[in-house]
């Protein structure tokens, strides 16, 4: 627990810092989001405010911008997101199976991330190798023609 | 100018470029639906319903947001047109819950009066699913986010009119809604429950919590507020003589479509269970209800005695910032022609006499030289003293956005981290009580710089040479020694000021409640005239005024040394215009001044007082002693609407009507003269003001033959006639000029000396300040009478800072003393991160906490404004168990 809130602390200076330079380089919003996206993985709801003053907004309407963009996030991520694809492809072949059985292996449902920041858990309309269905993504890497096996040895093999 | 013509529903009609066809139709006469357009708020084109077609191109354009272009030709109500029209609201239907029945918006709401206007009946549309009711906990207002059409008014109101921010949209798609900043509920947000979402939003989505009536009423009234200076239109919702709900005036060039918490949900004073009804007679120590007859028989016998007895200067009026100007035309008329004396004072004296005397003698004019509109197209605000986000909060918006939205830029002066802090470009934080060395500082370095408007200086001012003689101390680090302020600071600050071809200055009782009130608004005048910036039409002077009629009473001549307009009460050719008209001869001798009626009350020289409208027991300092001194008058008269805790010291009590049962008109800070409408019937057996001062009058032997408001305004105009050269001609927007002395638009630098302050000592070593709050005003005597506002703001409070709070060793919340050397009170912790060390911060207005009773009396020797800002306290914590 104390880890995590000292993480937190040393996320909320990271975003301090950033500001700051910010504040002499004058961006526009967005962009600074993406670079604290970026550097610190997520944006915290403790830093909305300082966002908000130096780029002269209400939190409110910071707020707003995060929540609109899917590729802002308010909570940390995970090491490894794995994406499970929810594509018509992916389904046919069984991709519902697969990401039960994902979320089984990692303890997680969908949009939720281990304490130990190991691995984050989403679903995608469709990655776009349905030749390979089902698949799954860790990371970068994509993971093709799954089943209950390789699911399995996946995440034995990365520690989880 | 070049003009646009277009052919609208087969008529040509022309507009000027830039022009929407919204705008264009209106103007013309043809109505458009809409749900998101607001001339108060930008446009957006959210909702789609104002559509309309450009026949030529078969363009469907939305008609709030399209500009005019020469040659179109528009239909507004095509078959096509409204096909498009009914499926846009049929798809809002469909997305919105079956309860208008049981809906608080009742048939106010646009969303149905659109889809009754267009037949729409059921919707055969799939039906969306809905999402549940926000839990609020704040007593005004409740969000039901199923019924949001996202038309984006509040959010839009939020940020573009009261500049709060506290919502957005959140989320995106269906999921879409107006949010808080997480989400939090609303008073844990921004959000000052100003109301103007609700007022705007066109569905049941916002609505008002704890409403006395559902439904819509029939008749609607508008008037304007009771509470602050700036004077917003309100439209009073009346049912069965009953005020139950208060809506912003749309067209209010004051308001603009907005109120503050105090105006939209603080009026339900008006029906409270404690109104006076009947007149009370205190026989024995008790109150008995009586008749006028009886009651008011009483007064005039009991006048007439003293009178008779002790001569007129035994006698006093206090009369009332609240009431309306016509009221206190007559109050004074009454004093000076019945009871024959100049003893006649309104309860503005507390606040704001510093600045009639100040601006009076540097720039001949009474108080606020411009209109807030004016101040929201400043280049600079400086705004001193004050605290206008919770004082006044009508121009607390215009200055927010003037600073966000119209690049202008905000110097804030003050001690305290107020809201404005965040909007400052520049915040000087000076010493308390340090303000006339700063203005001196800031006017030296306009001189040394070369920063002044010498022109203006040459053409419009005298003087100029004593005031640059007594500035030559001044220098920075004088200044900076005095006052705390870093050097660069004030340079800073009097750069930006003077470089600004527009700059206002606003400032409030942290000027005028000090004994130096008078000299801290001369200084502040010096710096206008150096700069040029005193002028109509220039930046000007905005003097904020802390009740509904503080401009008029003073205006109406509820004052010692004034007859109306500012006629001096000395000048004999200016009584005697007075003295023929009413057929008497008018005493000629300055009167007493509120504080000096209650000192010589202690002397026994004033035997007895017709107070109207205040509550000097607990408004004036040391009240406590007041209250004594009041109780034992030979013979006290209150006309109040509630039994005020002066009001249980008098002899007799005589029932007030509410401002929404009488007509007349209040004065805004700004001066506007607006319209006070009657609403309902008095309550009970209540009385107007002015009508109770006639039939005293009658009662008296002296009847003042006056049959309406108007006919008062008549004889004014007819005896002080306004100068037209004054620049406001308008009936609804008049002007007063302060005694006349000096020529129009002749100005004269008054140079003042800053004399160092008491030091806090080892027995009091915090400063206190006082101030007021967004929820409550005057003494209380109303808004804790508001349920809504009682509810949700009861507790007086002692702000303390945080190293001050450790030291001390106390906590949020904990109980504890705070000891002046007059008295003591107990109040509750609130640990705040907004005061600098070794102050403390109590809010006025809450009766059971009257910080007005720390305070001794000490009076500006000008002005006689007492100092009620700041003083020197002790606090002692107080162990849970003792
Ligand atoms: S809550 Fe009301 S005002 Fe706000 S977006 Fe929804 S419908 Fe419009
Ligand atoms: S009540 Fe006023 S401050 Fe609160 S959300 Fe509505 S507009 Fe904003
Ligand atoms: S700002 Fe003043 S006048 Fe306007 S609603 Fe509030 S209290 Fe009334
Ligand atoms: S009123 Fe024009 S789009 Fe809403």
């Amino acid at each position: 627990m104390d880890e995590v809130k000292i993480a937190a602390e040393a996320d909320l200076t990271r975003i301090n810092e950033i500001v700051a330079e910010y504040s002499e380089e004058k961006w526009a919003l967005i962009p600074l989001l993406q670079r604290i996206q970026n550097e610190v993985g997520y944006i915290p709801p403790q830093s909305v405010p300082i966002i908000a003053s130096a780029v002269g907004l209400f939190p409110s309407q910071v707020q707003g911008v995060i929540s609109f963009y899917a590729q802002l996030y308010t909570e940390p991520r995970g090491r490894n997101v794995i994406r499970v694809c929810r594509g018509t492809a992916c389904h046919v072949r069984g991709g519902k199976t697969i990401l039960k059985l994902v979320k089984q292996h990692v303890g997680l449902e969908e949009g939720e991330t281990t304490p130990d920041l190991e691995y984050t858990l989403e679903t995608v309309a469709c990655i776009g190798v349905c030749a390979l269905a089902p698949n799954i993504v860790v990371g970068d890497r994509v993971y093709g023609h799954m089943n209950p096996k390789k699911v399995e040895q996946l995440f034995k093999k990365s520690g989880g | 100018m070049q003009t646009v013509t277009i052919t609208l529903d087969g008529r040509e009609v022309s507009g000027y470029p830039g022009m929407t066809i919204l705008e264009l139709a209106r103007e013309s006469g043809v109505n458009i639906p809409t749900l998101c357009h607001d001339p108060h708020l930008t446009p957006i084109g959210a909702c789609r319903v104002c559509l309309v077609e450009d026949e030529r191109t078969g363009a469907m354009l939305a008609s709030c947001v399209a500009p005019i272009a020469a040659g179109m030709v528009i239909n507004t109500n095509s078959s096509r047109v409204m096909d498009h029209r009914k499926n846009i609201v049929k798809l809002m239907l469909s997305s919105h819950p079956d309860s208008c029945l049981v809906c608080d918006k009742g048939n106010r709401c646009e969303l149905r009066q659109i889809a009754a206007d267009m037949g729409i009946g059921l919707v055969e549309f799939q039906r969306i699913p809905q999402m549940a009711t926000i839990q609020e906990v704040n007593p005004f207002l409740e969000r039901d986010l199923s019924k949001c059409i996202l038309c984006a008014k509040c959010i839009r109101a939020c940020q573009e009119l009261v500049v709060e921010g506290a919502i957005d949209y959140f989320q995106r798609g269906f999921g879409t809604r107006p949010a808080t900043w997480n989400n939090v509920p609303l008073e844990n947000s921004e959000c000052t429950f100003c109301g103007t979402c609700v007022a705007l939003c066109p569905t049941g989505a916002l609505t008002e919590r704890e409403k006395l009536y559902r439904g819509t009423t029939k008749t609607t009234v508008e008037t304007t507020c009771p509470f602050c200076g700036c004077g917003c239109s309100i439209c009073l919702e009346v049912k069965d003589d009953y005020v139950v709900r208060v809506t912003p005036a749309k067209d209010s060039p004051v308001n603009k479509g907005t109120l503050c918490v105090k105006g939209s949900y603080g009026c339900d004073f008006i029906h409270s269970q404690d109104r006076l009804t009947k007149p009370l007679v205190k026989y024995n120590g008790n109150f008995e209800a009586v008749s006028w007859e009886e009651a008011l028989g009483l007064v005039a016998a009991r006048f007439k005695k003293i009178k008779g007895e002790y001569g007129s200067s035994s006698l006093a009026v206090l009369g009332s910032s609240k009431c309306t100007n016509e009221e206190n035309y007559l109050l004074q008329r009454f004093a000076r022609c019945v009871l024959g004396t100049n003893n006649v004072d309104n309860g503005s004296r507390l606040y704001s006499s510093a600045s009639r005397v100040g601006l009076g003698s540097s720039i001949g004019f009474s108080g606020t030289t411009n209109d807030l509109d004016d101040l929201e197209q400043s280049e600079v605000i400086m705004v001193i003293g004050a605290d206008p986000v919770s004082s006044a909060p009508a121009a607390g918006y215009a200055i927010k956005r003037a600073a966000k939205y119209k690049g202008a830029k905000l110097i804030l002066i003050d001690p305290r981290r107020t809201k404005l802090a965040s909007f400052a470009q520049l915040w000087l934080r000076p010493k308390v009580g340090t303000d006339v060395a700063l203005m001196n500082g800031l006017a030296k370095v306009i001189l040394d710089e070369g920063l002044l408007d010498e022109e203006s200086i040459a053409r419009r001012t005298d003087n100029f040479e004593a005031f640059c003689r007594n500035l030559e101390m001044y220098s920075l680090e004088y200044v900076k020694e005095i006052t705390g302020v870093p050097t660069e600071e004030i340079a800073m600050a009097a750069r930006l000021y003077a470089k600004a071809s527009r700059a206002a200055i606003v400032y409030g009782t942290g000027i005028t409640q000090y004994m130096t009130g008078t000299e801290g608004v001369k200084a502040l005048a010096n710096l206008a005239l150096l700069t040029g910036n005193s002028r109509h039409g220039g930046g000007g002077i905005y003097a904020l005024q802390r009740e509904n009629n503080a401009q008029g009473a003073c205006d109406m001549g509820t004052l010692p040394d004034f007859l109306p307009r500012y006629q001096r009460v000395a000048d004999s050719g200016a009584r005697r215009k007075f003295e023929q008209r009413w057929g008497v001869s008018l005493p000629g001798d300055r009167g007493l001044t509120a504080l000096e009626i209650v000192e010589q009350a202690r002397e026994g020289k004033i035997k007895g007082v017709y107070i109207v409208g205040e509550n000097p027991a607990l408004s004036f300092p040391d009240s406590g002693l007041i209250a004594e001194i009041l109780a034992s008058l030979d013979f006290l008269v209150v006309q109040d609407m509630f039994l005020t805790e002066t009001a249980r010291l008098a002899n007799v009590v005589l029932p007030a009507a509410s401002f929404a049962e009488k007509e007349g008109t209040f004065t805004n800070f700004e001066g506007r003269v607006q319209k006070v409408r009657k609403a309902i019937e008095p309550l009970g057996e209540s009385l107007p003001d002015g009508e109770i001062i006639l039939r005293l009058a009658e009662r008296m032997g002296a009847p003042m033959p006056y049959s309406s408001p108007q006919q008062v305004m008549e004889e004014l105009d007819e005896l002080v006639p306004l100068r037209e050269d004054v620049g406001y001609a308008e009936s609804e927007r008049r002007r007063s000029i302060y005694g006349g002395q000096l020529l129009k638009d002749f100005a004269r630098f008054c140079p003042v000396e800053y004399v160092p302050q008491a030091r806090t000592n080892g027995d009091y070593p915090f400063t206190l300040l006082t101030g007021v709050t967004l929820f409550h005003l005057g003494t209380g005597s109303r808004t804790s009478r508001a349920s809504r506002l009682r509810k949700f703001s009861s507790q007086a409070f002692v702000e303390i800072g945080e190293f001050d709070a450790e030291k001390l060793g106390v906590n949020h919340g904990d109980k504890v003393k705070v000891i002046s050397p007059v008295a003591e009170l107990t109040s509750a912790v609130t640990i705040t991160d907004t005061l600098p060390q070794g102050t403390v911060f109590m809010p006025l207005s809450f009766p059971d906490n009257p910080v007005t009773r720390l305070f001794s009396i000490s009076l500006d020797p000008e002005a006689k404004t007492p100092s009620l800002k700041a003083c020197h306290v002790r606090i002692e914590r107080i162990e849970p168990n003792g």
